[in-house]
């Protein structure tokens, strides 16, 4: 205990962002962490520790991305002219100039399809691998089954004092723990990381507090908690979430881990710039640290992909800055050779219509989206999939989000085809297509 | 273990048993026609489905055969018996069979509606979308043939049929999967389905002919029933037409379950209960018809009848309950002790916490009728107002970014008068539904400055103030309800005449004033037909409205009219949910048939007794109240452990978001300050979710960016605990020098009954002597000071759930 003066003589600042993390060190993180679940015998070998999922929330336009078709009709083709990356017939959209530049270590798969044209629905199937079961609109906020993040959170467990899953700067529509339970929800960092003052809100202790007297605090906490609990499940009662989010505050304070990868200052200037002084690019740095520090799920919310209309206006600014923090990212992963380990994707819940509108903008279309890979053992370089020459559908390798979904479970080591239990011990598989993509699994 | 479960499904041999098949009688009209058999055994009152178990058999082969599964099909005309043995029981049916060797003409709307449906390729998701599906468009779920025939048979050219080699068609070698079909193969040749749109293009693609019988409505057999666990039944689906025929249809509906947990169907129609007590809604739909039946499913074991009528009934709710409860087998908690009652019905009420001397005299009250007097006190409180103002806030008032401050200002202080007035809710809505004037004086205006087109205002008023959810309606019939476009825009044309003059959004400051006013022209059209639509209401005639009166008056006299099937439902519906934890409808304002009410007599009972009282409210808070039901402790018992439905226990719930940080002002006495209100305002009565506060963000007020706003979240979080554990802001308000707790602990109030205070101020309960002794040591240790022992011991009791919890 010693070392609690350290947190009185930090500055303020980083006093905040420290919390307790200084003073405790990892010993009661350790014991109060997620167990990490003892090996499945048919979990397949894992290539990815971690899992960086970029969700381009609206639905991104596959052809001003990765699909351009520029022998498309005009009314079809749009403003933007292809690029060629060094992968033979794997043109991109000309703003894409700095992932063209790497395409050797992405994979663009084309071909991923299904049949849920609004966001809500498309959402869910994209981020759960599961549809909707029964019909949803667009501005529904719907789960019926738990999300990429939340599965991984609870089958790969957490790193010492961290949540196994984040969420920036917001939780996506279906992106919650569904029946697997509040525990597994993810930790939504909504503060904003480019702001000079950026802490995580709410982990550090207030100000004139000690860590001593906040411990004795929580210790008079459970003395005096005499609230009775349900403990059926089935009485889902809602104190017992309310306990758990209590346990993962208390780890989340007391974790060295994750005060230091919180603290995004540390990174040189340079660096910052490179992944671009924005929101979005400096989440993405915030990522590539939880990473390093073991997050195994950390989903990167990049809202603001509806294009309906003034697509190419919109996309000719938006673009060339998505690109710079994209491939900064992945470049930066590869520099430090956590891009073997650490798969990226971008997606979002469909891709857009080829018909160009009267607004123009493009629709939303289900039947056939891009999807980019990096990292993780994916063998790069490569394009999987086809759409048709005026991209309306997928035509070769014809895969599904259930494909999608598996493919990012294998890789992280996971087992897509096991069967998880609901509350009401009812059996689902986790995708009920556990077929992943076989292109990508090197 | 298999061979356990296998034994454990043999029945002990029946006694009274009883078997019956259905339908009664059969005819079979033509060569493809076909029966399913019900077959059902009664043992002791209760109906088991046998269909899967009976052995058929039929008397004449060469009229009618029958196969394992029941299914009845034709082969000669003239009459046959059907028999189903069970158990060494015997049921028979007689069927009579009529051009049994002639193949029936196949036609679209009879024929071939039905099968794309079945299949789902009209589904919202595949050809059903408003674009269709490459290309391919059909209505969705069927409901426009004349489209549908036009896009089969004629759009592209006719390249989707090719009559001379029916086989070739492209619609068939795609639905069959012999070319590649992003929604897979659904028809597969050779089978029923392929062949009957084979023969219907052979038959060069018929439509049903415009005076053939049409479809009147589809029934489901059994009706309502009671399952065991893990119990099946099979659904029989009748399609019934207006010359009287009857056709299976049981092979062509769809279904769907509204609880699968209790029980769900499969694809055929068989429904299977889970391993819980409760009720489950199945929806059959077949064409653009659809019925309901429901499965419940009772907790096994007995209960004796006088457990349920020894429960004690303070008013016609318990009596409706315990009905219910008694369907189920379930059995109610306990009651609620006298501090949790009173902290819960200030809660309620009120929407704050009682202060410590308000529990002191509750709890030393005597009188037998103290909780009522207490709900009687608490209706006359001012805070009543804030906070039932607060709950309409959510749901009518704008983002002042829209709308601009001064309107909504104004909105959100009309709001607080009519609840401060107590003003009958049916008065309510039709000052807000018939607003006209400024925006600048008169409150009700501003929704319509806010929802300004006819199509928005009819979603959103239906919705709150029917309960009827017609957005679906705006662009394609409803996909599981009555609605159609036609009632949609019928509807919105009681908005088509709202005149606005003056400055209109002009976001993000949309500062200026607007009049809102009827004028005498105006229309709404069809966006299909671009029929002019007079205005109807939902189920109604079509009125004539001269150009003088103003519509919504019209549209208001329906609303509010005692008639009226769904106003007065919609609003107990919404109190009850808010006093019980959810509501007989949940969600509240989805009513309809395929969401049926958990206790379908309580809920009319409610609405009927709202309509005698004239629409008070104040009166409907006390009769829910004053139940029974509502003072049961939320402890459930292992009778009711599973129940979350039928209220034989109450339900916690977190405080909401105003609620919580009210509290915690009141407990420290560090009031919250708000922007632009004046010091001392309460959460509950800030007049926008705009104003800055991280507390409320947290614990979920809705977020006004999305629009419409984003639904207020009543869940758990990290950010919550967090929050609560860690905010500068509430570290402030425990240990601020001018806070209750500095004072307390500076008064010459000894330590027990310090942390009596404390304890009154967050659990509004006594401390127990076991909790006065720890606390009391607390106050001892070394090195502490009785502030700091105090605000320790307030910060503990907030963070834990008996603070954050409604019990």
């Amino acid at each position: 205990m010693a070392s609690r003066k350290n947190c009185e003589g930090f500055s303020r600042r980083d006093c905040l962002q420290l919390g307790l993390g200084a003073l405790l060190g990892g010993g009661l993180a350790h014991t109060l962490r997620l167990k990490s679940l003892a090996g499945e015998s048919s979990a397949p070998k894992m290539q990815a520790k971690s899992c960086i999922l970029i969700w381009m929330d609206g639905g991104p336009t596959h052809y001003e991305t990765f699909d351009p078709k520029p022998n498309a009709p005009s009314e079809l083709k749009g403003e933007f002219k292809p690029i060629a990356t060094r992968v033979p017939g794997g043109h991109f959209s000309e703003h894409m100039t700095r992932l063209a530049g790497m395409a050797n270590d992405l994979a663009v798969v084309r071909s991923i399809r299904h049949d849920q044209g609004n966001h809500g629905a498309g959402n869910h199937y994209m981020m759960t691998g599961a549809p909707p079961r029964i019909p949803v609109g667009c501005g529904a906020f719907v789960s019926f089954h738990p999300s990429l993040g939340s599965v991984t959170s609870a089958e790969r467990g957490a790193p010492a004092g961290l949540p196994a899953y984040f969420s920036m700067p917001d939780m996506s529509r279906s992106g919650g723990p569904n029946f697997l339970g509040a525990k597994y929800a993810p930790f939504v960092v909504s503060d904003n990381p480019s702001s000079a003052d950026f802490r995580v809100r709410d982990v550090a202790l207030p100000r004139g507090l000690t860590g001593e007297r906040f411990l004795e605090r929580c210790d008079q906490r459970a003395e005096v908690d005499k609230f009775q609990r349900f403990l059926d499940k089935q009485v889902a009662d809602p104190a017992m979430a309310l306990d758990e989010h209590y346990v993962q505050a208390n780890e989340l304070m007391r974790s060295k881990e994750a005060q230091a990868a919180f603290d995004i200052a540390r990174e040189p200037e340079r660096l910052r710039e490179t992944y671009g002084r924005n929101a979005f690019g400096q989440r993405a740095l915030l990522a590539r640290r939880l990473v390093e520090a073991g997050v195994p799920f950390i989903t990167l919310y990049d809202g603001g992909w509806d294009h309906h209309t003034k697509l190419f206006e919109t996309l000719k600014k938006r673009l060339p800055t998505w690109d710079q923090t994209v491939a900064a990212l992945i470049g930066d992963l590869k520099q430090r050779g956590l891009l073997e380990t650490t798969l990226v994707i971008a997606l979002g819940e469909f891709g857009r219509t080829p018909q160009i509108n009267k607004d123009a903008g493009r629709d939303h279309w289900a039947n056939a989206m891009s999807v980019l890979f990096a990292g993780g053992g994916t063998p790069g370089g490569q394009i999987v999939g086809a759409t048709d020459t005026k991209g309306y559908a997928a035509v070769e390798r014809v895969l599904s989000p259930e494909n999608f979904a598996s493919t990012v479970y294998t890789k992280l080591g996971i087992d897509p085809g096991k069967i998880l239990y609901n509350q009401q011990s009812r059996p689902a598989h986790i995708v009920s297509d556990p077929t992943p993509i076989k292109e990508l699994m090197g | 273990m298999f061979r356990i479960l296998l034994a454990c499904s043999i029945l002990p041999a029946p006694v009274l048993a009883d078997v019956v098949v259905a339908p009664a009688t059969i005819i079979l009209r033509g060569k493809e026609a076909r029966q399913r058999l019900l077959v059902t055994e009664t043992i002791a009152g209760k109906n088991i489905d046998r269909s899967r178990e009976a052995v058929y058999s039929s008397d004449a082969p060469k009229i009618a055969v029958v196969n394992a599964d029941g299914l009845v099909t034709p082969i000669g005309d003239g009459v046959a018996t059907i028999t189903a043995s069970v158990n060494g029981q015997i049921a028979r049916v007689p069927v009579k069979v009529i051009d049994g060797a002639i193949a029936k003409p196949v036609t679209f709307e009879r024929d071939i509606e039905p099968l794309i449906a079945r299949h789902g390729c009209n589904a919202g998701a595949c050809h059903g979308k408003a674009r269709g599906q490459n290309g391919f468009a059909l209505s969705i779920l069927g409901f426009d043939h004349d489209f549908d025939f036009a896009a089969i048979v004629t759009e592209g050219k006719g390249r989707r049929l090719f009559p001379s080699a029916p086989e070739n068609s492209l619609l068939l070698k795609k639905a069959s999967g012999q070319i590649p079909h992003g929604g897979g193969r659904k028809l597969p040749a050779g089978e029923p389905g392929y062949e009957t749109f084979k023969r219907w293009i052979i038959a060069g693609t018929p439509r049903t002919p415009a005076d053939s019988p049409k479809l009147e409505r589809i029934s489901v057999s059994p009706g309502e029933r009671l399952l065991t666990f893990k119990e099946e039944q099979q659904l029989l689906v009748s399609a019934h037409y207006a010359d009287g025929t009857i056709e299976d249809v049981t092979h062509l509906a769809t279904y769907q379950s509204n609880e699968s947990v209790y029980a769900s169907v499969d694809a055929n129609g068989k429904v299977k209960a889970g391993p819980l007590p409760g009720e489950a809604a199945i929806m059959a739909r077949y064409m653009e018809k659809f019925a309901v039946v429901n499965m419940m499913i009772p907790m096994p074991g007995e209960v004796p009848a006088e457990t349920y009528t020894k429960l004690p009934r303070h008013n016609f709710i318990d009596g409706f309950v315990w009905d219910k409860l008694k369907q189920l087998n379930l059995t109610p908690s306990a009651m609620a002790g006298d501090a949790t009652f009173h902290r819960r019905a200030f809660l309620d009420v009120i929407g704050r916490l009682p202060t410590p001397e308000e529990t002191r005299a509750f709890l030393a009250d005597r009188s037998a009728d103290k909780r009522a007097k207490l709900i009687e006190r608490l209706l006359e409180r001012p805070e009543y107002a804030d906070w039932w103002a607060s709950k309409w806030a959510d749901l009518l008032r704008p983002n002042p970014y829209h709308a601009g401050i001064k309107a909504v200002f104004n909105l959100d202080a009309w709001l607080r008068e009519c609840f401060r007035r107590n003003k009958p809710y049916d008065h309510f809505v039709r000052e807000l539904l018939t607003a006209q004037g400024s925006t600048f004086r008169d409150g009700p205006t501003v929704f319509f400055r806010n929802r300004r087109q006819p199509d928005e205002l009819t979603t959103m008023v239906s919705q709150l103030f029917l309960g009827v959810r017609l957005d679906c309606a705006r662009c394609h019939h409803h996909p599981f309800e009555i609605w159609s476009q036609d009632d949609f825009y019928s509807l919105a044309a009681f908005f088509g005449r709202i005149g606005h003059k003056g400055q209109g959004i002009s976001a993000p400051i949309s500062g200026g004033e607007e009049i809102i006013f009827s004028q005498p022209t105006g229309t709404v059209q069809h966006p299909v037909t671009g029929k002019v639509l007079p205005p109807r209401p939902l189920l109604g005639e079509v009125m004539d409205i001269p150009p003088e009166r103003d519509p919504r008056r019209a549209f208001a006299d329906w609303a509010t009219s005692p008639e009226n099937p769904y106003f007065a439902k919609v609003i107990v519906n919404r109190v009850w949910a808010d006093f019980m934890g959810r509501g007989i409808v949940d969600p509240v304002d989805d009513l309809r048939a395929t969401n049926p009410p958990s206790n379908g007599p309580l809920l009319d009972a409610l609405a009927a007794d709202f309509r005698k009282n004239g629409h008070d409210l104040k009166k409907l808070i006390r009769t829910i109240a004053a139940s029974y039901v509502y003072g049961l402790s939320t402890l459930p018992n292992e009778r009711n452990v599973g129940d979350s439905r039928n209220y034989s226990r109450h339900y916690r719930q977190r405080l909401r978001a105003e609620v919580l940080l009210d509290a915690i002002s009141d407990a420290t006495g560090v009031p919250e300050k708000f922007d632009a209100m004046p010091s001392g305002t309460r959460a509950m009565q800030v007049w926008t979710v705009r104003s800055p506060s991280l507390f409320l963000d947290s614990f979920g007020r809705p977020d006004p960016n999305q629009d419409p706003p984003c639904e207020r979240t009543s869940d758990s979080s990290v950010v919550q605990a967090l929050h609560l554990m860690n905010a500068p802001n509430l570290q402030r308000k425990i240990s601020a020098d001018e806070g209750r707790i500095a004072k307390l602990a500076a008064s010459d109030k000894p330590v027990p009954q310090l942390v009596e205070e404390l304890y009154l101020l967050a659990y509004c309960r006594l401390p127990v002597s076991n909790e006065q002794t720890a606390a009391a040591k607390r106050f001892e240790k070394t090195g502490t000071t009785k502030r700091k022992a105090a605000e320790d011991l307030i910060w503990a009791l907030m963070n834990t759930p008996e603070f954050v919890f409604n019990d």
